[in-house]
């Protein structure tokens, strides 16, 4: 019973969080929606029972990704940018189009999951995910080190300022 | 409290999710739409491993690595639109048309 009243709660404000990021006219509202919605994912999986995910969102969403966005978003800003619309003309479209998709996967959900709610106690998730991570997914862990590394270099390639390089 | 709820709500998000990368001008808004389409999936995967194996962690191994992705995604992704900034002084979709012919 309490579960459900924390689930219905943590459902309204992430979606309402998520309709402000996508609807708002400033880009900053926006970004400051996210963090807070992302923060609220971070509790459903703590609902869930995820504790070490609960964790890592909040570290690398709110504390990593979010930080790097709100640096570009201030570093990218115009002055024009406060009245101008900030959706394209085909929008209605793209509403029509997302609410059918929602729709139909609320639907198929509700028609191939609709019973499932065994539901046993909740067991700490840390020590079986490192466990898993170092033994039987071992390669990808190795490989998604290597894609750190080349993202890492692929940024600093991206964001340093060619002018300046090829002055004399 | 079920399974169903938990998949009605990652639906839900993710369709929100889709709406802002259709209808974004500003390209920072569409980087924000993909992540919350990130979430949607991870709260998918973790409602799955815990409700049909429980016991099981793959599910939420596999939302860590979403998360590692997700994070080498928008790092590239930024430093992309910064360098497209410095080029076009602009970060409205419409403008970025220089392979346009």
């Amino acid at each position: 019973m309490i579960e459900s009243l924390v689930f219905y709660f943590l459902a309204f404000l992430v979606i309402g969080f998520a309709v402000v990021v996508v609807t708002s006219r400033n880009i900053f509202h926006s970004a400051l929606a996210l963090t807070a919605a992302l923060s609220v994912v971070a509790g459903i999986f703590a609902l869930l029972g995820a504790d070490f995910l609960a964790a890592s969102q909040v570290l690398v969403y709110v504390g990593g990704i979010m930080i790097i966005m709100l640096f570009v978003v201030m570093l990218s800003q115009q002055p024009t940018d406060a009245i101008r619309s900030q959706s394209n003309p085909q929008w209605p479209f793209a509403l029509l189009f997302a609410i059918a998709i929602a729709a139909e996967l609320v639907q198929k959900y509700r028609t191939f999951f609709g019973a499932v709610e065994a539901r046993p106690g909740i067991l700490p998730t840390s020590a079986p995910i490192g466990r898993l991570l170092l033994t039987e997914m071992v390669i990808p862990f190795e490989a998604v080190s290597l894609v750190l590394l080349a993202a890492l270099v692929g940024a600093v390639v991206f964001a340093q300022d060619r002018q300046e390089s090829r002055l004399p | 409290m079920r399974l169903y709820h938990f998949l009605a709500l990652s639906g839900i998000l993710f369709s929100i999710g889709i709406y802002g990368v259709l209808s974004r001008r500003n390209i920072l808004g569409i980087l924000m739409s993909i992540e919350l389409m990130f979430n949607a999936a991870n709260i998918n995967l973790v409602a799955f491993n815990q409700f049909l194996y429980p016991g099981n962690v793959w599910g939420q191994g596999f939302v860590v690595f979403v998360i590692t992705l997700a994070a080498a995604e928008a790092v590239v992704g930024l430093s992309l639109v910064l360098a497209i900034y410095r080029n076009i002084k602009s970060v409205y979709t419409e403008n970025m048309n220089i392979l346009h012919g």
